[in-house]
């Protein structure tokens, strides 16, 4: 018996809420990042869950797309991560705080 | 065929050419660009003179030519302006050609003698200002419209600045050239807004109808004023009666024509303008920007005739600026003053003429003005030349017996300012004078008083004239020499000479152009200018064109009620009014010769008293001037300013610091930190979510 999509949409708000929550009290730099992509996931479980309630497969492609993006996404996030690391000294996010008025 | 008319923007392309070959290749040149001048004023007199004998009607049967040769503002849409440059030919243009380009030609051959070969700098400079004068004089004589007239005013104004403060170096000439320039372009501001007015109301600036085939293809602002008068037109005047709206146009033109001819109140720029090279002076005040604005109201004269009371204004300050110039003539003590003087007496009579109906006798004194006021401003070059640049006649005397050609010229072109008969100056004074008298005796909508109000003061001038005039010639040529430089004058030669005699010749004979007593007298038909002005055919232009004598004679009795009436009957009055004239300037004269005859005259203006100081500071015009500017301007200005930074700038400064001070606030929020950003946007949305429960969400 196939498992009810509430299911799955469950699961998915439970792993964005982690994301979020991981943004909101992390300093981490990385850990920062780990929990965008937690949401991002997240959002990925809702496409594919979605297109196999409705049995079409855009949802899945789309979520393939979304991958790529990420694993790119990710390679420019640790990029910045490095670049604060240098200037910092550190990569504490609450740190890197002079780029405004 | 090719005809004379065909030429006439030449006229004035000539001297402009020379203004450019002057400018850019002057210094290569052995006289500094004179020879570019002379020969294309030269060129300009040829087809000047070709230009009269077509409208005399000698060389064909075109006598008069009024077309628009470039067009450059096109209106498309209904009721648009068309504005375009054009030419005018008629017996007034092309007298005035005449006179324009003979004066100009022989002030350039006489600088030769005043600026080369006094071995001045910057001649190219100069040549190049002569040459822009004359054509933006010519171009404003043969204008066709109101507009193009306007332009060449301004350009004729920017000319004289240049001109009078050719020697930037010195103090004077600088100050003399801004206030030149400051004060007609006072006059200038009224009449560019008249301008305005004139094409807001009739929608055109010709000045003569533009006729093709025997019909009018586009109509002028005098005669659509005219119609609208007589009722058979209507134009949009503002709320204002239409004889009310047409004197006040009339009026703010009239502010240019004040400016320009040097006419009560703005004629203090006229004596400082002595400060430029003495050619120069002649230029300006027998032919080119004194002129220019007697003839603005002779050229629009169809207009002026249409409203009685700017006549009467006309009339007043003339009179009033012919006496009062005169007065204060009387005792300055430099040659050249006493001219600057007698320049604004004069042509306070041409504008007293206008004012009084008399066409004639206003072009005629332009005429004989500009030939003897040309010859006295030479002449006194030449004894500027000769006293080394002094110009005070308490050190002159003497000069007679060392200078007989500039003194015997001179003494014709004194004569002829004077109103001895039968130099030039008598009959064309007397002309004024007797119009004046007789339409003041005969026009009866309160023109009357005011003409011979106006004739009383021009009649009081004629004794200071005869005396100032002879003053002068005797303080400078008469008596012994009272100083070295007189007693051994730098002699002078041909080019100074030259000139002086073409114009003392002209100055004891072109009055006889229009003998009007005589003619009256013997009923021989010799008032050759009435008849010139009047048109080539038997009873005057055709009526199309419209800026013929006889359509004036007709508008003058039509609408401005201006009315002849003989007190003696004709001929007695005509000779009395000579007489009496003559008799007076021979009183000035003698008056003159009695006091001031003397070998060693003595100055008797101590006399005077406390009239002296009053005449002395000029009847302290300019003082008042200054403190108009100073005590009433500056003020204003300084209000206006403090207006437009408190008032205007303080909303606008306001305004932004609203903001300023909002963003400065707002700013805040941005704190830099990433965590707070994220938590701010995690808000928003579960705002936004919360929104969308509590109100139902977005429905299609």
């Amino acid at each position: 018996m196939a498992i009810v999509t509430e299911y799955y949409l469950l699961i998915s708000a439970a792993l964005f809420c982690i994301g979020l929550y991981g943004i909101l009290t992390r300093e981490n730099a990385l850990l920062f990042l780990m929990s965008v992509e937690l949401m991002l996931n997240a959002a990925n479980i809702n496409l594919v869950a979605f297109s196999f309630y409705w049995g079409n497969l855009n949802g899945q492609v789309f979520s393939l797309f979304t991958m790529a993006l990420a694993a790119a996404e990710v390679a420019i996030g640790i990029g910045i991560i490095l670049v604060l690391y240098r200037n910092f000294e550190g990569i504490d996010v609450t740190e890197a705080a002079t780029m405004r008025w | 065929m090719a005809g004379a008319f065909d030429f006439v923007p030449a006229i004035a392309a000539l001297p402009f050419a020379a203004f450019l070959v002057s400018l850019f290749f002057g210094r290569y040149m052995p006289r500094g660009g004179a020879e570019a001048g002379i020969i294309a004023t030269a060129g300009s007199l040829l087809l000047s003179i070709w230009t009269a004998l077509t409208v005399a009607g000698i060389t064909g049967s075109a006598t008069s030519y009024n077309e628009n040769l470039f067009t450059w503002v096109a209106g498309v849409a209904d009721g648009a302006l068309t504005l375009s440059f054009g030419v005018l030919v008629d017996p007034l243009t092309a007298l005035m050609l005449l006179i324009v380009s003979l004066i100009s030609l022989l002030v350039h051959v006489f600088s030769l003698g005043y600026m080369n070969d006094e071995g001045e700098t910057g001649l190219p400079r100069y040549y190049a200002g002569l040459g822009l004068f004359t054509a933006s004089m010519l171009g404003f004589v043969f204008s066709n419209n109101l507009l193009m007239a306007f332009m060449f005013f301004e350009l004729v104004g920017l000319c004289s600045y240049l001109l009078i403060g050719f020697w930037f170096r010195q103090d004077g000439p600088p100050s003399a050239a801004k206030k030149a320039f400051l004060v007609t372009r006072f006059g200038d501001y009224f009449f560019l807004i008249g301008v305005v007015g004139i094409f807001a109301t009739f929608g055109t600036g010709l000045f003569a109808p533009l006729t093709e085939g025997g019909s009018v293809a586009a109509e002028s602002f005098p005669v659509v004023a005219e119609h609208v008068l007589a009722g058979e037109a209507s134009v949009e005047t503002f709320g204002f009666g239409a004889q009310t709206w047409f004197t006040i146009l009339g009026l703010l033109v009239l502010g240019g024509v004040i400016g320009k001819s040097a006419q009560f109140p703005l004629h203090t720029w006229l004596p400082d303008a002595m400060e430029g090279p003495t050619p120069v002076s002649a230029l300006i005040h027998a032919a080119t920007m004194v002129a220019a604005g007697v003839y603005l109201v002779a050229r629009m004269y169809g207009f002026y005739l249409l409203s009685p009371q700017a006549l009467a204004v006309i009339a007043l300050i003339g009179g009033f600026t012919a006496l009062f110039a005169a007065t204060m003539g009387v005792v300055k003590q430099e040659l050249k003053q006493v001219l600057a003087y007698s320049t604004i007496s004069q042509y306070g009579y041409m504008m007293l003429a206008l004012g009084s109906g008399g066409y004639v006798a206003a072009v005629f004194h332009l005429t004989t003005h500009a030939v003897f006021k040309a010859l006295l401003f030479l002449g006194a070059g030449s004894v500027i030349i000769a006293m080394h640049h002094n110009e005070n006649m308490w050190d002159m005397g003497g000069l007679k017996e060392k200078m007989p050609v500039t003194y015997w010229t001179f003494l014709s072109g004194s004569l002829a300012l004077a109103g001895i008969v039968p130099f030039a100056g008598f009959w064309s004074k007397d002309e004024v004078l007797y119009e004046a008298l007789i339409h003041g005796f005969g026009s009866a909508n309160g023109l009357g008083p005011v003409y011979l109000l106006a004739y009383a003061m021009g009649l009081l001038a004629v004794f200071f004239t005869g005396f100032y005039t002879f003053r002068m010639v005797y303080l400078t040529f008469h008596g012994d020499a009272r100083s070295e430089t007189a007693r051994d004058p730098e002699p002078v030669r041909w080019n100074v000479k030259g000139p002086l005699a073409v114009l003392g010749v002209g100055a004891a004979t072109v009055g006889l152009i229009n003998m009007k007593p005589v003619a009256e007298l013997t009923g021989a038909h010799i008032d050759f200018l009435h008849t010139w002005l009047l048109g080539p055919e038997e009873g005057g232009w055709p009526a199309l064109t419209s800026t013929g004598l006889h359509h004036y004679e007709v508008l003058m009795e039509e609408f401005a009620g201006i009315q002849s009436a003989y007190p003696l009957g004709e001929t007695p009055t005509l000779l009395a009014s000579a007489a009496v004239s003559l008799a007076l300037a021979l009183a000035g004269v003698l008056v003159a010769r009695s006091l001031y005859s003397a070998p060693e005259p003595v100055e008797h203006t101590d006399r005077l008293g406390s009239l002296k100081t009053l005449l002395m500071h000029n009847y302290y015009q300019d003082e008042y001037q200054v403190w108009l500017a100073q005590g009433v301007t500056v003020p204003l200005a300084r209000a206006a300013d403090k207006f437009d930074q408190g008032v205007v700038d303080g909303v606008v400064n306001g305004v932004s610091s609203v903001s300023l001070f909002a963003g400065s606030r707002f700013r805040r929020i941005q704190s830099g930190v990433v965590t707070n950003y994220a938590a701010l946007m995690t808000l928003s949305l579960v705002l936004l979510l919360v929104a969308f429960v509590v109100f139902g969400g977005v429905s299609n």
